[in-house]
């Protein structure tokens, strides 16, 4: 059992982690990763789109340049401050603390659900999943960045013990337990590790 | 948060509704108050205009 499964300990981490989250990124997950996961998605202008996890908002600066309807929901209130001071408590997006796998949304909310960097920590992944199609109208779609292998040995001797990867097959598992019919993989990273992310992008049946 | 979120907001715990009470606004803009469930009776602040949505069990201790 990874530590994080434990989720008051996931807040705790949490709470240290965006100390130091957006300086020293451990993750493998840049702008150019973002952009390509950004046009996997049909998101018009004016459509309403929920970040999930949204944390210190990398993942919420790249959906603002699709549309201006923009909300985030975390459940760390000391990784959204990071966000806040980007983007304003309540200007260019609509926060919320909750958490992925009880979400505060009626059904068809969203047009699309994004979540980048956030289902490693979930503990029933499948869950959330069936939160984010639950919150999306029929035809509209959700996407899901899983697990970045980090960049330095240290925060890779900390993600193995603490944290769920997983690869294509295990993804297709979850994706379909969750209910959803029709989705595709992708996976990138830079041109080193070109399969250290995988980005899950998923239809909901109309 | 805007008061308009609250055609799409539930609570999280079985998805009814929610009432919304203000203690400060600023136009459409609610500050400070509580969104309170009609069903469970679960209060839900509203902090400095970011609402809390956590359910009981994940608040901070």
């Amino acid at each position: 059992m990874g530590i994080l499964e434990n989720k008051s300990r996931a807040r705790l981490f949490y709470k240290y982690l965006s100390k130091i989250y957006d300086r020293v990124n451990p993750f493998i997950w840049n702008e150019e990763m973002r952009a390509e996961a950004l046009e996997l998605l049909d998101v018009e202008r004016g459509d309403r789109v929920l970040d999930v996890g949204c944390g210190t908002g990398f993942g919420t600066e790249g959906l603002l340049q699709y549309t201006d309807d923009v909300h985030g929901l975390d459940q760390s209130a000391h990784q959204m401050q990071k966000a806040f001071e980007k983007f304003g408590r309540r200007d260019a997006v609509n926060f919320y603390r909750g958490d992925a796998e009880r979400l505060p949304f009626r059904d068809d909310a969203f047009d699309v659900v994004w979540s980048s960097g956030s289902i490693e920590y979930w503990p029933n992944p499948v869950t959330a999943l069936e939160e984010c199609r639950r919150v999306t109208r029929p035809g509209g779609q959700v996407l899901v960045v899983g697990p970045n292998y980090p960049e330095s040995s240290v925060m890779q001797k900390l993600a193995d013990a603490i944290m769920l990867f997983y690869d294509e097959d295990e993804a297709d598992r979850m994706f379909e337990d969750a209910g959803f019919e029709e989705f595709r993989h992708v996976t990138m990273g830079p041109a080193y590790n070109p399969d250290i992310a995988i980005t899950t992008v998923a239809a909901v049946s109309e | 948060m805007k008061e308009s979120l609250m055609d799409i907001l539930c609570d999280p715990l079985d998805k009814s509704e929610l009432e919304l009470e203000v203690d400060e606004r600023d136009g459409e803009e609610i500050i400070e108050g509580r969104l309170v469930g009609t069903v469970t009776g679960e209060v839900y602040p509203i902090e400095d205009g970011i609402p809390n949505l956590l359910p009981p069990d994940m608040r901070e201790e």
